[in-house]
């Protein structure tokens, strides 16, 4: 009896959920909705973003705006997506405003845990080790034989102090147990610069960024920072397992819509479901993997763990640098 | 594929209707958002991206190709005509482009502006297809260091240009490089001089630094010069054609830009702007009379407008044949190549000749189109100078505000304009240079982030400045210019004594 009562009291639970579910459903939305992307148009952000937000449209019959608010890495985005707290205000956005932004920007300005409700993971993107074609290196072994030779016998360059590449370059030198002269620049077309006029030895980087130049003879790629090889670049090895790197290394950029919190929940589960639709179609899987990003999807649960573990991950390597 | 061939087979792809069209389109456009202040030529091709989804390739990277130095066309005119630049290339020609206008010149100035771009990119499209090869090679040996030698010989050699008060420029000077350290620092990741604030992470704005201290200093200026209400400076036809004596100033200085700017713009992250006021100083320091500049002398327009559009071609260079930006717009065009799925990089030019010899062909061409249509334009753009300056100056302050939006999406950035176009008004009323501080502020993260990347790399040896080739000259005409100055200084100093 008493289970009964339980099981009904559920049941009739999930049927008022239900129907409240579909009574957000039909009225929303009925005005446009407005997506934040922390960073410039034409940028990758922007255009992963905007391959969302097409579809988008036409699966809630309602114009979806794409708002670039870029600075800061991309913590203006989130800063403005939570300005406007209505049913209506979105967002993409790489990990780092969600991960390693609180800890490395002053006044961040929000609490990831308490200011935003994911929604689903949209891409991720691993790293390559590039080097110049004629350095000697020629795999991940020797290349930290290399890096031992002599502490920071290797000068590598990323887009910027804690950046995705900075700190990816952190996490493989402690998997690897060598340290390395960290140069920071300010995008991938300085870093290759560098790399192939011979000024700097190596740098973690998009694949994209890595390929043309690869194409022509001018770098190669030691390995790849996913736990899988990666479709962009099929043939660069897995890193993770490889001379002594743990077989968890991995080390991967991502794009996640989120919502800021007290979004109705019932808003937020039609998102997470149009989204990971969107994800499924080829037609967009293979647009992003062509940028270099591969498309993910999932459920929200998904990207809170995915946050609250690169958190941590990212955490040590910030804690490791701050300690030199 | 020899040049030859690849010359005609870029005809074949320019003179395509489609992309002729959308050529056209991209200069006249490109013309306009450069005579309005603010909106630049960043602002005008994110827009017209999306666009380029519908258009092939080719006809999408000529428009926005013709967007971006069909600007540099337009900066000039409202530089010349009233002293607010258009872009922050042509900041440099309000130093005398407008005291031309004011001198009732105004028509001479807009014709030498719109000559000189059109012979800069002439030039610059003939170092593009001879030297491009030899440019992109140059422009992988140039590390840090050498940037960093380059940039402080460019600093030292225009710190003083457009100020009869040396100490005044200098504390111009300093001040720029104060504001260019607001922001970010690259290698520790420390806020500097940004007082908590997020939006001021990534620096100021150089749009709404050149906009608050040219535009809206100049526009509270002229409130209180209300006396020239409804007295605009008179042009007649005949006053647009140069003196005999302005033809013979104008091909050294054009020849000279143009060479300053194709070696620039062909260095990724250097840029036109600085080409521009490199060329402005180096006409000065050759001008047989330097004080005649900042009172009107053409070479002052000449040089700086020929210098910044061979800086807008050559940029190219680094774009097409590496596949490697050297500034955010073009970051943008690769981006629209990505989306048709055309992989830039050094393979390009092989895999894709059609693109490559179809923008160079369609470089000639917009440029033409540009002289045509703006040539006929002077008289019009002149007579803007007879709307009251109560119609004309809201207006521009509205396309102010709208441009410097346009950048980021910022209202902060707004608020930035009123601010600086305040502390300019009164630098301007204490006869400080507001040129110098751009200089300053676009040379001086250049400067740091360089020397700090140099030593890094050297890992901290300072003699990696004179072990490298191209830096070593860098340093030595550094110092051969300061004692060159001194030198003249202290003949100076000795013959006022002696007498």
């Amino acid at each position: 009896m008493k289970q009964f009562n339980r099981r009904a009291l559920l049941a009739l639970g999930a049927v008022m959920i239900g129907t409240g579910m579909a009574a957000a459903q039909d009225a929303w939305p009925t005005e446009p909705l407005r997506v934040y992307v922390g960073f410039p148009a034409g940028s990758s952000p922007d255009v992963l973003a905007r391959l969302i937000t097409e579809p988008l449209s036409r699966k809630l019959g309602q114009p979806v705006v794409v708002e670039n608010k870029p600075g800061a890495g991309g913590v203006i985005g989130v800063q403005q997506m939570l300005a406007g707290k209505t049913d209506y205000a979105f967002g993409t956005t790489i990990n780092g405003p969600l991960t390693t932004s609180p800890r490395l920007v002053e006044n961040v300005g929000y609490d990831v845990g308490k200011d935003i409700a994911p929604v689903a993971l949209i891409a991720t993107s691993p790293l390559v080790l590039a080097m110049a074609a004629e350095a000697a290196p020629t795999d991940i072994a020797s290349f930290i034989e290399a890096a031992r030779a002599e502490t920071g016998a290797i000068a590598y360059g990323s887009v910027g102090q804690g950046s995705g590449a900075h700190l990816t370059a952190e996490l493989f030198a402690d998997a690897a147990g060598i340290e390395m002269l960290h140069i920071p620049f300010t995008s991938y077309a300085e870093v290759t610069t560098s790399i192939i006029g011979g000024e700097i030895d190596a740098g973690f980087m998009a694949p994209s960024a890595a390929l043309p130049q690869v194409q022509a003879d001018k770098m190669k790629m030691l390995g790849i920072t996913s736990s899988e090889p990666f479709a962009q670049v099929p043939d660069v090895p897995v890193i993770a397992g490889q001379a002594g790197i743990p077989d968890d290394f991995r080390a991967e950029l991502w794009n996640a819509f989120i919502a800021p919190a007290g979004t109705d929940p019932a808003i937020l589960e039609r998102l997470n479901t149009e989204v990971n639709a969107i994800l499924d179609d080829p037609e967009v899987q293979k647009k992003m993997l062509a940028m270099g990003w591969q498309a993910q999807g999932g459920t929200a649960d998904d990207l809170a763990r995915r946050i609250a573990d690169d958190t941590s991950v990212w955490g040590n390597v910030i804690d490791r640098i701050e300690a030199q | 594929m020899n040049t030859v061939e690849g010359i005609l087979h870029g005809f074949s792809v320019a003179l395509r209707p489609d992309v002729l069209v959308y050529c056209v389109l991209g200069v006249v456009m490109g013309t306009f958002i450069g005579v309005l202040p603010g909106i630049g030529a960043m602002a005008a091709i994110s827009l017209l991206l999306p666009l380029t989804y519908y258009i092939s390739p080719e006809a999408a990277l000529v428009m926005l190709g013709g967007v971006y130095y069909g600007a540099q066309y337009g900066g000039a005119v409202a530089s010349i005509l009233l002293r607010l630049p258009g872009t922050p290339q042509s900041a440099i020609t309000t130093l005398d482009g407008y005291p031309m206008a004011r001198q009732g010149r105004a028509g001479v100035a807009l014709f030498a502006s719109m000559v000189s771009s059109f012979c800069g990119s002439m030039i610059g499209i003939v170092v593009l297809v001879v030297l491009a090869g030899w440019l992109s090679r140059m422009a992988t040996r140039f590390g840090a260091a050498d940037y960093a030698a380059m940039m402080v010989l460019g600093l030292v050699a225009a710190s003083t240009i457009g100020s009869r008060r040396p100490a005044k420029a200098l504390a111009m000077v300093v001040l720029g490089l104060i504001l260019g350290s607001v922001g970010t620092d690259v290698n520790s990741g420390v806020q500097r001089l940004t007082f908590g604030q997020t939006q001021m992470m990534d620096g100021i704005n150089l749009v709404a630094l050149a906009m608050g201290l040219f535009g809206v200093a100049e526009i509270i200026g002229n409130i209180r010069n209300a006396e020239r209400e409804g007295s605009p400076p008179h042009v007649s036809l005949r006053q647009l054609l140069p003196t005999r004596d302005d033809l013979r100033r104008m091909p050294g200085a054009v020849a000279r830009g143009s060479a300053l700017g194709s070696f620039f713009g062909a260095l990724p992250g250097t840029g036109s702007t600085i080409s521009s006021f490199l060329s402005y100083a180096l006409e000065r320091r050759i001008a047989r009379r330097p004080e005649r500049f900042g009172q009107g002398a053409i070479e002052g327009v000449a040089g700086p407008e020929a210098a910044n559009n061979s800086a807008a071609i050559s940029a190219f260079v680094p774009t097409l044949t590496l596949g490697i930006p050297g500034d955010p717009i073009m970051a943008l065009m690769l981006g629209a190549l990505v989306i048709h799925g055309v992989q830039p990089g050094p393979l390009m030019l092989e895999a894709r000749p059609d693109m490559f010899w179809g923008l160079v062909v369609s470089f000639g061409i917009g440029n033409l189109i540009l002289l045509v249509l703006n040539l006929p334009l002077i008289g019009i753009w002149v007579s803007m100078l007879r709307i009251p300056f109560r119609w004309l100056y809201p207006a521009i302050v509205v396309f102010v505000c709208l441009g410097v939006y346009s950048v980021r999406g910022s209202s902060f950035d707004i608020a930035a304009v009123a601010v600086i176009g305040a502390i300019g008004y009164l630098l301007a009323m204490a006869r400080f240079n507001p040129a110098l501080l751009l200089l300053g502020f676009v040379l001086g993260p250049l400067i740091e982030t360089n020397l700090r990347r140099a030593m890094l790399i050297g890992r901290g040896d300072p003699m990696v400045f004179l072990q490298r080739p191209i830096s070593a000259v860098f340093v030595v005409a550094t110092v051969a210019l300061i004692a060159a100055s001194l030198w003249g200084a202290w003949r100076r100093f000795r013959s006022r004594t002696a007498a």
